[in-house]
């Protein structure tokens, strides 16, 4: 693991742990979303090799995260109060941060110089002959959400993650990907970006990052048929529209990116991808596949974040509907499964 | 199964308990309190032992002082008891005494002229068996004494014998039983006087022996 530099609280100047034993019953909660709906926070309580979905939703909570150390130190003082179907002991926190980034290591000394200062950073080797997958946040934004639950009053913060990277983990916990043999592509698609996320054999062996998400869908959309952002939501989702030719221009470099990156997995690996899995889209899946198809000859196939879970929710616990709020959930669903999964 | 990927950026400080009850405030305080009520114990402890040692030194130079004092007292209970001894013998023995003087001189009354006694002696009592280690006395039975008085003398004339057995009876009368309980004459002890010559052989040689009233030892 890297360094993690950070300020350090004023604290005993022993450990005393809180918990060590597997956490069994966790809030994932999305910070940084800056969703129109709330906050997203699924609760997931594991018994045996079960994991059930107790909650999910979206919070009314404040979760603008500080753009600077500044604006952190005057939102010190916020802390949060969830409501009781959301009030696990712990919680996992994903941050949605411009400022973070989830990247592969250079591996050399000049990388390790380029280090950012002021940020947080952890790393972990994913395969062996592979640089390690370093996560970074800017040092204030970490402390900022490590405080919004205060001690005492249950969920406290027990793990906190980069959207993207709780995103993968939670897709590598699903039965899509646990049942699909061989080389697997996965695009977790997010507002402002898709990750592309390659296992092998399990192991996550390429992780990229690319400018293209279903708000650049939606800009697009917006801009060329000069509606606003829940019209072009509809659009995608209707049939009197063919918006192909309006997302095609951005879907077409991303596109090729995986194009790129099935070459090298294929070529330097020799590790034919013979699974695509596409998650996080709200809306117009099915132009995303159609275009993935005519360009790689290849079938995307859709997979819920909250998929192999039991519902064990009461219905007010619930979004009215459940299924198209849950790709949003994808960052806090990862989040919390990731935790229930880390023994 | 362990997630690999789970990139955590949350730092140790950062891990609190949801608990309201604060270990990492409780513990602390607890051990605190823990080694304060320790040490309040042990300083309690240290008191008693201190004020039990000071006490013992305080009835150790009492005991010494009081000792001469108390051997006396313990000399004192020994002669007490020596002496409280004594006096019950000695109440024991006036108990015992037998009175010989009332009925000795009602004795006259009762002897025939022609009788004179020679002697008249109270025989002392017979010496106690000796102690039997194998079988050892368990109670006192020294609280009663045979007493037996011996009268002795000669009976001349020619009524002499008749004389002496007058005297057997008069002694077995209710007169003197007072004091003798039964009289009689032993085999052998009534003969004729033979030690002094011819003129001596109309004398007879009697004894007596009276079996008195015990002497109670009580």
């Amino acid at each position: 693991m890297l360094s993690k530099p950070h300020m350090r609280p004023a604290s005993l100047p022993f450990k005393l742990s809180p918990q060590r034993k597997p956490f069994t019953d966790i809030v994932g909660l999305e910070l940084g979303a800056g969703l129109a709906q709330g906050v997203p926070a699924v609760r997931l309580r594991k018994r045996g090799e079960t994991v059930e979905l107790l909650a999910a939703g979206f919070l009314d909570l404040p979760d603008a995260l500080p753009a600077s150390a500044e604006d952190a130190s005057t939102a010190q003082s916020v802390t949060w109060q969830l409501p009781k179907p959301f009030r696990a002991p712990h919680a996992a926190l994903a941050v949605t941060s411009k400022l973070s980034f989830l990247r592969h290591s250079g591996g050399t000394a000049e990388d390790a110089e380029k280090r950012p200062s002021g940020f947080r950073q952890t790393s972990r080797v994913t395969a062996n002959d592979l640089p390690p997958l370093i996560a970074g946040l800017p040092e204030f934004q970490a402390a900022w959400a490590a405080r919004l639950l205060p001690e005492g009053h249950p969920p406290t913060a027990c793990s906190l993650q980069i959207s993207a990277a709780a995103a993968m983990s939670g897709f590598s916990l699903t039965p899509s990907f646990t049942k699909a043999p061989g080389c697997i592509i996965a695009l977790l698609v997010f507002p402002e970006y898709t990750s592309l996320a390659a296992f092998q054999e399990r192991h996550l062996v390429l992780y990229r990052e690319y400018p293209a998400g279903t708000a650049h869908i939606r800009n697009a959309i917006s801009a060329e048929m000069r509606i606003d952002g829940a019209l072009a939501d509809d659009v995608l989702e209707d049939t009197l529209v063919d918006p192909l030719p309006i997302i095609e221009p951005v879907l077409r470099p991303l596109f090729r990116q995986v194009e790129v990156s099935v070459d090298f997995l294929s070529r330097r690996r020799n590790c034919p991808v013979s699974h695509f899995f596409i998650s996080g889209l709200t809306a117009g899946t099915r132009y995303w596949s159609a275009i993935f198809s005519r360009m790689l000859n290849q079938a995307l196939t859709p997979c819920q974040p909250l998929e192999g879970l039991v519902n064990a929710a009461p219905a007010a616990a619930l979004p009215a509907d459940l299924n198209a709020a849950e790709p949003l959930l994808m960052a806090a669903a990862g989040a919390a499964r990731t935790v229930l999964e880390d023994e | 199964m362990r997630a690999p990927l789970h990139l955590d950026l949350l730092s140790d400080d950062e891990r609190f308990s949801s608990s309201p009850v604060r270990l990492r405030v409780m513990a602390p305080l607890i051990s605190i309190l823990s080694v304060l009520v320790s040490l309040v114990w042990w300083g309690l402890i240290a008191l008693r032992i201190n004020t039990a040692a000071g006490l013992r030194d305080t009835l150790k130079i009492e005991i010494d002082n009081l000792k001469p004092q108390h051997e006396t007292i313990l000399r004192l209970i020994a002669e007490e008891k020596e002496f409280s001894a004594s006096l019950r013998q000695l109440a024991f023995y006036r108990n015992a005494r037998l009175a010989f003087g009332d009925t000795l001189a009602l004795l006259p009354e009762y002897v025939p002229e022609n009788i004179q006694f020679t002697e008249l002696r109270v025989l002392p009592p017979p010496p106690p068996p000796p102690p039997n280690p194998k079988k050892p006395e368990l109670r006192n039975t020294n609280s009663l004494e045979n007493v037996t008085a011996r009268l002795i003398g000669r009976a001349s004339g020619e009524n002499a014998s008749s004389s002496v057995n007058d005297l057997l009876l008069s002694l077995r009368s209710p007169a003197l039983t007072n004091l003798f309980r039964s009289a009689e004459i032993p085999k052998g002890a009534f003969r004729q006087d033979v030690a002094r010559g011819g003129a001596s052989r109309d004398t007879l040689l009697f004894e007596i022996n009276c079996t008195c009233l015990p002497r109670r030892f009580e």
